[in-house]
């Protein structure tokens, strides 16, 4: 569809939505495209690309929403989707006792752009086909390997939002990742080692700048030293977390609890609420005074920095935790006047165009501190050294939690010795995070996407980036990854 | 049952529609082989939370999705453009990744022409059920709710699809499918209820009774105390039952059983669970939702994957099937799981007839901890009770467990006859209620 097309949908759509009465309304058009490249065990079991074109529409009348979205981009559709989302609207505003009040936001007309050297689209199949298989190949150029996979994923997202208050945006935003992952058996057991690029809106710099396959020979060895590591006596250990691992632990139990909608009861019938109520922003401790947890989606290259989110709120930089205590939630256009904020943070965000925005988790990250690596290991007598994404699972206030890792280390009397395998520990979010004594400085941050955090009904899938340096926590309780007979 | 011949809108891909679409696509596939899968599908959600509307969406999306091949190489491209010029796209480029593509050695030709059950997968009760009759649900739950000074949060939902595979072999098999649900957290303060339904069809949802479920299990959960972790006898409830084999099922694929590297590795043929126990497909049971193919054309079968307690089945790829000489791959579309004997006790006799035990409506969050022996772990949520002398005496602050189900379901005391059961991690099962002796709470919450 054409520029001049989309804007003839848009006008039809927005003319029918003010004619009606309502006091806002938006229209999105979206056009993704998705590449998607998977290998398996030395052969390229798939090659899909995804052409995912449609436009949502949503209406606010009388302090009530509705929604309506179709596939079908044409003149005639565009008005009976209109009138449904009205229609719907008015059916929400006959059950609403309180009025939804959006929180101001200028007007803006923009236009934003990944900024890429190589655009992945571009890249010729054969060059992603032969990188997955010698990838493999790799994986499996170590004894003990079973079963590999490896990946590519490429999507492009151009995407027209126009509201009823005079918005114009228009994006044309990419990502892509890869993948690869080692599988080896021993003794009856089994364990895998992966390595990721993080999810980051650039080009395909990001996978020739990866190096896969040095880093397919060190998970592939990896895994195999891992299935056949000892594991540890359950109990309180000392624990440093790499990046990658923390980009989890800060989604599960930090990014999850601030998100506003859930703190006011939207997700209790499924994501859950939050333990961090709305009493407790500016004085609840949820973290030793290390923790600095700031919420960013204007860095250059993270998901969540799109510019504009789907209420067509300016992308901006906010504190979620200062100096251990809880100051800040990521919101959107209907609640932050919940907590008396006069405007939303920008963190409202829809997986396609036939879903609804909702609050999503900002790009949060850990803010370095000054120690190096070696400093977090040199403090520790007894400790473990956790990297990457393992097994998790968190209560639905988000109190709760238990985590794995990929790959895990001993520490012994300041030194990581010898790898261990089958750990998992578990904590209460705010006594994990108060047990925070450092973090390592800013040469040690890396960033990891994430593009499957799941919530809303129907479901939708949230993209963020959260960054971090490696950080050590005391006295942990770290369990057997076993139930036991 | 044919929803497209009603009056409904928007239309969706009716039989003749795809047959045109799919004929035009494989006549213009210059391909040795050519696969149209096709999914249209209306659905709407009304979502509701503190006690009113918070979204209220209505959305049409149809796809096409063309799978080209030459030799071993293949390329597949899909678009939710129904256009001529755009269907003649993905024929292009799914052709033109397929020429780009390296031979996979274990690509097979297209599926044959099946015959398949036809299981009665559409209600047009579901398909013309618009934004007016959730609502009217929708007000029920809040309704009943607000006159128990409870809050209410939850969902219903409606949806019809028409899905379609051809193929270049002469397969073709469409099918109209429908789907309603609800679900509901009632919530007295700290506390919650939870009660929930899937059905082909919107009349059965029991949208009264399941709010009336949900809000005892709120008012009951006012009274609240903290039991210490360790190893309980549980009563769960098929929800609960339905989270935990929904995990053991998601691992049963051949290839990994075949490669090492499955937690049944080894052990078909032989006990996994209590022996009473049996677990079977159902495409065709009326309160499952099985459809009548899966989405390469294969007809869905019934079939036993459980026989008394003992591995009989795994989940087989084509290419697998074949190397293992399977000639009919099972399916596991609508799964029932049952237990023998007679005459079996209620959920209410089971919790009359124990002395102490933890009452679980629901698990959350449940994820593998080690695939090996496939030890999970996962939350209990919106209703936990202590059972003493028979009776529920007060609510208990949430557990973690730690566990695997083929330990737990050979710690089998009692069960029901099988019941409906649907969470927000699973898909539809039958399961019974259960009771299992020495299950393994690991931590507690705070709630």
């Amino acid at each position: 569809m054409s520029a001049p097309e989309r804007d003839e949908l848009a006008e039809l759509a927005l003319k029918r939505v003010i004619a009606s009465g309502a006091e806002y309304g938006d229209i999105r058009l979206l056009d993704s495209t998705t590449q998607t490249i998977r290998g398996e065990d030395r052969r390229i079991a798939s090659i899909r690309e995804r052409q995912d074109r449609g436009f949502g529409i949503r209406v606010l009348y009388h302090g009530a929403w509705g929604f309506a979205a179709s596939s079908v981009l044409s003149v005639e559709e565009a008005p009976r989707i209109a009138d449904l989302a009205i229609e719907i609207a008015k059916g929400s505003a006959s059950l609403a006792s309180e009025k939804v009040k959006l929180a101001d936001e200028p007007a803006h007309r923009d236009s934003v752009v990944t900024a890429r050297r190589i655009d992945p689209f571009s890249v010729k199949l054969e060059t992603k086909t032969a990188l997955l298989l010698e990838t493999m190949e790799y994986v499996h150029r170590q004894p003990g390997i079973v079963r590999s996979s490896a990946s590519l994923w490429a999507c492009r997202d151009r995407k027209l939002f126009v509201s009823t208050e005079g918005s114009r945006l228009e994006f044309d935003l990419l990502a892509l990742s890869g993948d690869v992952d080692a599988t080896a058996v021993h003794d009856g057991r089994f364990a895998s080692r992966s390595f990721n690029t993080p999810h980051l809106r650039m080009g395909y710099e990001l996978i020739e700048e990866a190096n896969f396959l040095a880093e397919a020979s060190r998970i592939a060895s990896q895994a195999v030293e891992k299935v056949q590591a000892p594991t540890t006596d359950p109990g309180l250990y000392d624990l440093v977390l790499d990046p990658e691992h923390l980009s989890l632990t800060m989604h599960e139990s930090c990014g999850h609890p601030s998100e506003l909608d859930r703190a006011l009861g939207y997700e209790a019938n499924y994501a859950g609420t939050s333990f961090l109520t709305t009493e407790k922003r500016g004085t609840f401790r949820y973290g030793s005074p290390h923790v600095n947890l700031v919420a960013d989606n204007t860095e250059p290259e993270t998901l969540a920095a799109t510019g504009y989110d789907d209420d067509g709120v300016a992308c901006q930089q906010w504190d979620i935790v200062r100096d251990g205590i809880f100051v800040g939630y990521c919101t959107n256009r209907e609640v932050a006047p919940k907590i008396g904020e006069t405007r939303s943070r920008g963190s409202n965000r829809a997986d396609s165009w036939g879903s609804v925005p909702i609050v999503r988790i900002a790009n949060i990250g850990l803010e370095p501190g000054r120690a190096t690596l070696d400093d977090l290991f040199a403090e520790v007598k007894r400790g473990i050294y956790i990297e990457g994404h393992g097994s998790f699972s968190i209560d639905q206030r988000r109190y709760n939690f238990q985590f794995g890792g990929d790959a895990f280390w001993l520490i012994e009397n300041g030194k990581r010795t010898h790898m261990v395998r089958d750990v998992v520990y578990h904590g209460i979010t705010p006594e994990f995070w108060n047990s925070c004594d450092a973090v390592a400085d800013r040469s040690h941050r890396r960033r990891y996407g994430f593009i499957t955090c799941g919530k809303g009904q129907p479901g939708q899938s949230g993209w963020m980036t959260h960054a971090a340096s490696h950080a050590r926590f005391r006295n942990v309780n770290v369990i057997g990854g076993s139930s036991g007979s | 049952m044919s929803t497209t011949g009603h009056k409904t809108w928007p239309k969706l891909t009716s039989r003749d529609e795809f047959r045109f679409i799919s004929e035009q696509m494989l006549k213009r596939s210059t391909g040795d082989h050519t696969v149209v899968t096709l999914h249209d599908r209306h659905n709407g959600t009304t979502r509701f939370a503190n006690s009113q509307i918070v979204q209220n969406v209505d959305t049409r999306c149809g796809s096409l999705t063309v799978t080209v091949t030459f030799g071993q190489r293949h390329g597949t491209a899909s678009t939710t453009d129904f256009t001529a010029g755009a269907v003649q796209e993905i024929v292009s480029r799914a052709t033109e990744i397929a020429c780009l593509s390296p031979e996979d050695p274990e690509y097979l030709p297209p599926v044959e022409p099946q015959s398949y059950l036809t299981p009665p997968a559409a209600r047009v009760e579901t398909a013309l059920a618009g934004p007016a009759r959730r609502l009217e649900y929708t007000n029920e739950a809040i309704g009943q709710c607000r006159m128990e000074n409870l809050g209410a949060a939850g969902i219903v939902s409606s949806s019809v699809a028409t899905v379609g595979v051809a193929a270049s072999t002469g397969l073709f098999a469409y099918e109209e499918r429908t789907d309603a649900r609800f679900s509901l957290t009632a919530q007295a303060g700290e506390a919650t209820g939870w009660a929930a339904a899937a059905h082909r069809s919107i009349d059965h949802l029991k949208v009264q009774e399941r709010t009336l479920t949900a809000i005892a299990k709120a008012k009951r959960g006012l009274e609240l105390c903290e039991l210490p972790p360790g190893r309980y006898t549980v009563i769960l409830e098929p929800a609960a039952v339905a989270g935990l084999w929904s995990s053991l099922l998601w691992m049963l694929d051949a290839k990994s059983y075949e490669k090492g590297t499955s937690a049944f590795s080894g052990k078909l043929g032989r006990l996994i669970v209590d022996k009473r126990l049996t677990l079977c497909n159902l495409p065709a049971h009326e309160d499952l939702l099985g459809v009548g193919f899966t989405a390469e054309g294969l007809p869905t079968v019934v079939s036993d994957w459980i026989t008394d307690g003992a591995l009989k089945q795994l989940s087989y790829d084509r290419f697998t099937a074949k190397a293992g000489g399977i000639d009919r791959i099972p399916t596991l579309d609508a799964p029932c799981l049952s237990g023998r004997g007679a005459p079996l006790p209620t959920l209410q006799d089971m919790i009359k007839h124990v002395e102490r035990a933890i009452l679980v409506t629901n698990f959350w969050y449940i994820r593998t901890v080690n695939p090996t022996d496939l030890t999970l772990t996962g939350m209990t949520r919106d209703g936990t009770f202590l059972v003493e002398n028979g009776v529920i005496v007060s609510a208990v602050k949430n557990f973690r467990f730690h566990e695997s189900p083929l330990r737990a379901f050979n710690r089998v005391e009692a069960f029901t006859n099988p019941a409906e059961a649907i969470t927000s991690e699973t898909g539809k099962f039958l399961v019974p209620a259960m009771t299992l002796s020495d299950f393994n709470f690991s931590s507690v919450t705070r709630f």
